[in-house]
């Protein structure tokens, strides 16, 4: 032993003197996920860490895939709501929204104005709830657990009233071809203008409680950096493009249904860090909540399905008690809407980009083929690209600000 | 007499006429006629109707009371278009008025859907609210009518006529006098196909209903078939009648084991019950038509079946393993065989394959040189479909015996050869035999090795039972009584421990150091179908029209999913056409 050591104090010359070295750091792998609670849904990264800089990170996903697209082909038009409700899980209306348009763009149909309002209604309102939901996981998984709740709490009055409206919490099922499955109970309107109003206070609480905060912003700023021409070559859309620089929001650039006679505005951000992001969605809650409250006051009451047979099912009263309704009733509910055959692709802003629906109809009851482009995933797919570079703990907050939904990413 | 007075012609030549009127232009193609249907150009042969033009160039011209093999009514207005040689521009019925050099056809002009959508509003104006509970739904042209060319809500403010609900015409058929549309297809059929002109309508507008004459039922043996062209809910099958709904069910291609005629059926099965035949189409055969005895021959697929082996006969019977019977079965053939006091019976309600196997085995594994054949005794005959050998596959046995030179030997000398003594022991791969009484001397015999489908007969009589597979549960041939091979497919996989005939006679056939091996009856056949030779002529195994099946409860792929899939009652234009997903790739 003695010997070695003389030896090693002996040959200065023969390298770097060992005890000078830096620390000799093995590169390690750590698997993040797939039962992460921090990966929201079920997604695994496997991050190559040199100390704590992720050096190479890699994405395996799949664990939520249920092949969406393939089920749509095997039901009707109709039964196709149900499954885009879970898509992104947290605001299922945009996904009717977006499936309905689709469908009604191969029949060229124009569906009643109150329809389109009910429609924008349900859509804000659960953008809403997603971006609380964004905003309140990243507190928490900053440390801020009292932001998650808040947030919570906000999300559970919209939700509250998203079920007066349409029965269920997450799996709304709300938009039928040819409108909407029905229309608000009594006094929605203005219980909804109350409950925007405590969710308004909410909102800002939040604000005040992490925006200004000094952990919280050394967490996120400069993190998760994408520039505005990365970001386009990545095919963002959505919040994540915009906090990038990029004004492009499908509501203002196509507006669809009734967003040309809503005022509302973009919100940019500068650096495309996960600051920015945060700062986005926030400033959306605002929009939203401008939004809604210009959509009570302008929808007025209407029809709120087309009403035409071959798309919408007959009322009630006519099923039992004519055979017109009947027969009509029978052939939608066993056959199916008949689309003309051809082929759509809708895009509308979902909360987390642009969600487009590629349908090709036969002329049949059902999806010949049926394309998703869930916006969750381009940013997904750009998660290692992000985090290159970063410290692991960076990982958590680009993770969060990127929003993946399991749902809609994995179909 | 006038004319004859007249003075003869004046010496002036009378001034020449401006010829004769323009005359129809000649036809473009010669021997045919050239029509333009909704700007689609239509050759047909003179005198096929507009219908039958449009259906040629996939224009869909709806209808009720036409059917292709009737005479015309034209008495449900449905099918009125636009003719540009019609009399002040009225609608022509597009059943009745042939194609004519040079016309211009149009069938979705606004007048037209116009028309379209009135003639509904007064099918449906006493319809009854019907669906849920009627037979037809799902395959009822009204529902598709309704969809494709009305979509109005009702305007009716009075009661609707009531009329009866039940009427039973005769054995076999109900009318609901409700749901009729009088397009009269069932008092034409009657007339014109069945030859028995026992329906007709009595009363006036809206009160009129089909009926019988009084004292005189709806009894003929075709009466059957008036079920399925009656393009509604009136007129049902007693037998399927609120027994499963259509959208549930499943269609096959078979081929009816009735009658040695081989009418084409679609057997529709839910699961693994059959719950009806439906005729076909194959002109050669039986057109689209069958009788009402081949209709109710389904149920002996169902019950009671011998779906377990069975070792030891009468109260000795004991259940057995399939393996256990099979070599039980081989030991008492073998022996027997070797004392030459062994007789085989197949059965000609087995199939060409099930009869090829069994023969090889019996004539290889067993050296006899002679089969007795069994099967259904002669029944009544007609000179329409019906044929008096209620067996589908006499002439199968036959050809197979001859081109494998066994003798074929009739059943009464089984019994007499039973009764002396001379056979011992039988290998019957069917168990239906002509002579009833005969059981009792077979029921004595020292071995008797059924193959059977069903209990009781001979299955009772068998010192080992094994379960045997029919044509509902097998791929395989018929041949029926004018050479012609037909094949059926299996519709739903073999119930219990039952396995095709080929199989059992197979299994039978190792146990006796033979060294077939047969995975499915096709590789069979492509084995031992060479043997054959020429017999069966042109015949190949892959020859079942090639239209997919219609599947019930099984989710469909788009563009399958209206049900209208072959074995619809009537074939409706687009898939004359042409395949809608190659059109799909040409709008895209």
């Amino acid at each position: 032993m003695s010997n070695e050591v003389k030896q090693v104090a002996a040959a200065p010359a023969a390298g770097p003197d060992p005890l000078e070295a830096p620390f000799p750091s093995k590169r390690m792998v750590v698997n993040l996920g797939p039962s992460h609670p921090a990966m929201h849904g079920v997604v695994r990264v496997v991050a190559e860490l040199d100390g704590e800089t992720i050096t190479d990170a890699k994405l395996d996903i799949g664990f939520l895939h249920r092949g969406f697209e393939k089920s749509c082909e095997n039901v009707t038009w109709t039964q196709c709501f149900p499954y885009t409700d879970r898509l992104n899980y947290v605001s299922s209306i945009m996904n009717n929204v977006g499936f309905a348009l689709a469908v009604e763009k191969l029949c060229k149909l124009d569906i009643p104005a109150r329809a389109k309002y009910l429609r924008v209604v349900g859509s804000e309102m659960h953008r809403m709830c997603d971006h609380f939901t964004l905003v309140g996981a990243m507190g928490l998984e900053l440390g801020a657990m009292t932001v998650l709740i808040y947030a919570m709490e906000a999300r559970d009055h919209l939700w509250d009233r998203l079920t007066e409206l349409c029965g269920a919490r997450l799996t709304s099922s709300y938009c039928r071809i040819g409108g909407v499955a029905r229309d608000v109970p009594e006094g929605w309107v203005e219980k909804s203008r109350r409950t925007l109003d405590r969710v308004v206070e909410i909102r800002e609480e939040i604000d005040q409680l992490i925006t200004r905060n000094r952990i919280f912003m050394d967490r996120t700023r400069h993190t998760g950096v994408v520039t505005r021409e990365d970001a386009i070559e990545l095919g963002f859309t959505g919040p994540c493009l915009r906090a990038s620089g990029e004004p492009y929001d499908v509501r203002k650039a196509a507006p669809y249904l009734v967003y040309d006679r809503l005022e509302f505005d973009v919100p940019v951000g500068n650096n495309g860090d996960n600051f920015d992001r945060y700062l986005v969605r926030m400033e959306e809650l605002r929009q939203c909540d401008r939004i809604l409250r210009q959509c009570f006051d302008q929808m007025e009451p209407g029809d709120i399905a087309v009403k035409d047979f071959r798309y919408v099912l007959p009322p009630k009263p006519q099923v039992y008690g004519t055979i017109e309704g009947l027969m009509a009733h029978f052939k939608l509910i066993m056959e199916g809407i008949k689309v003309p055959a051809g082929e759509a692709y809708s895009y509308t802003e979902a909360a987390n980009g642009e969600l487009g629906f590629y349908v090709v109809s036969d002329g049949g009851g059902r999806p010949y083929k049926l394309g998703l482009r869930p916006p969750g995933w381009p940013m997904l797919a750009a998660l290692p690209h992000m985090v290159k570079g970063s410290l692991l703990a960076d990982l958590i907050p680009t993770f969060d600000t990127i929003n993946m939904i399991g749902g809609e990413t994995e179909q | 007499m006038a004319e004859e007075t007249k003075p003869s012609a004046p010496a002036a030549a009378p001034p020449k006429p401006a010829g004769p009127p323009p005359g129809p232009p000649p036809p473009k193609n010669p021997g045919m006629v050239t029509c333009t249907i909704d700007g689609r150009e239509v050759v047909a042969k003179p005198g096929t109707s507009v219908i039958e033009a449009a259906k040629a160039v996939g224009v869909e011209i709806p209808y009720y009371c036409y059917h292709k093999r009737l005479s015309i009514a034209a008495n449900c207005r449905m099918c009125l278009v636009e003719m540009s040689n019609a009399p002040g521009g009225k609608l022509m019925p597009a059943c009745q008025i042939p194609v004519a050099e040079g016309v211009a056809v149009k069938t979705d002009t606004p007048k037209v859907k116009d028309q379209q959508r009135a003639t509904l509003e007064f099918l449906l104006l006493n319809h009854p609210v019907d669906c849920s509970i009627c037979d037809q739904a799902g395959e009822c042209k009204l529902q598709d009518y309704y969809m494709k060319f009305d979509r109005q809500p009702s305007r009716l403010d009075i009661p609707k006529v009531e009329k009866g609900k039940r009427v039973e015409l005769g054995p076999t058929v109900t009318l609901d006098e409700e749901r009729c549309i009088l397009c009269t297809r069932c008092v034409r059929f009657m007339r014109e196909v069945a030859k028995a002109p026992q329906l007709g309508v009595a009363m006036r507008g809206n009160h009129s209903y089909i009926t019988t004459f009084p004292g005189q039922p709806l009894d003929s043996k075709y009466a059957g078939n008036v079920v399925d062209i009656c393009p509604v809910g009136a007129l049902t099958s007693t037998d399927f009648r609120f027994r499963g709904r259509v959208w549930f069910m499943s269609a096959a291609r078979s081929v009816c084991t009735g009658c040695s005629r081989g009418c084409n059926t679609f057997l529709d099965y839910m699961r693994d019950t059959t719950y009806r035949y439906r005729p076909r189409e194959n002109e050669a055969v039986n057109q689209e038509w069958m009788c009402d005895a081949g209709r109710v021959s389904y149920k002996y697929l169902n019950h009671p079946r011998a779906l377990k082996a069975r070792l030891g006969r009468g109260a000795a019977g004991q259940p057995a393993a399939r393996p256990a019977a099979v070599a039980e079965a081989v030991a008492a053939l073998r022996g027997h065989a070797e004392q030459g006091v062994l007789a085989v019976l197949l059965s000609p309600l087995a199939s060409l394959e099930d009869l090829l196997a069994a023969a090889v085995v019996a004539k290889e594994g067993l050296h006899l040189r002679a089969v007795y054949a069994g099967g259904r005794p002669d029944g009544w005959q007609d000179d329409f479909l019906k044929r008096s050998d209620e067996n589908p596959n006499r002439k199968g046995l036959e050809i197979v015996a001859r081109e494998l030179g066994l003798e074929v030997k009739p059943f009464a000398e089984l019994a007499r050869a039973a009764a002396s003594g001379g056979v011992k022991a039988v290998w019957a791969v069917g168990a239906e035999v002509p002579d009833a009484a005969a059981v009792a001397t077979l029921a004595r015999l020292e071995s008797l090795v059924v193959q059977a489908v069903n209990e009781g007969g001979l299955a009772a009589a068998a010192t080992v039972l094994l379960p045997a597979a029919p044509h509902s549960e097998a791929d395989g041939t018929f041949v029926n009584f004018e050479g012609r091979a037909q094949r059926f497919e299996l519709a739903y996989w073999p119930r219990g421990d039952a396995l095709p005939h080929w199989a059992l006679a197979a299994a039978i056939g190792q146990g006796l150091g033979l060294l077939y091996r047969w995975p499915t009856a096709r590789q069979l056949f492509e084995d031992l179908g060479k043997r054959l030779g020429a017999a069966l002529g042109d015949f190949r195994w892959d020859s079942l029209p090639s239209v997919a099946r219609r599947q019930g409860l099984v989710p469909i792929a788009a563009g399958t999913v209206d049900g209208r899939l072959p074995g619809y009652r009537e074939r409706v234009p687009e898939d004359v056409d042409k395949d809608l997903r190659s059109a799909l790739a040409r709008i895209t």
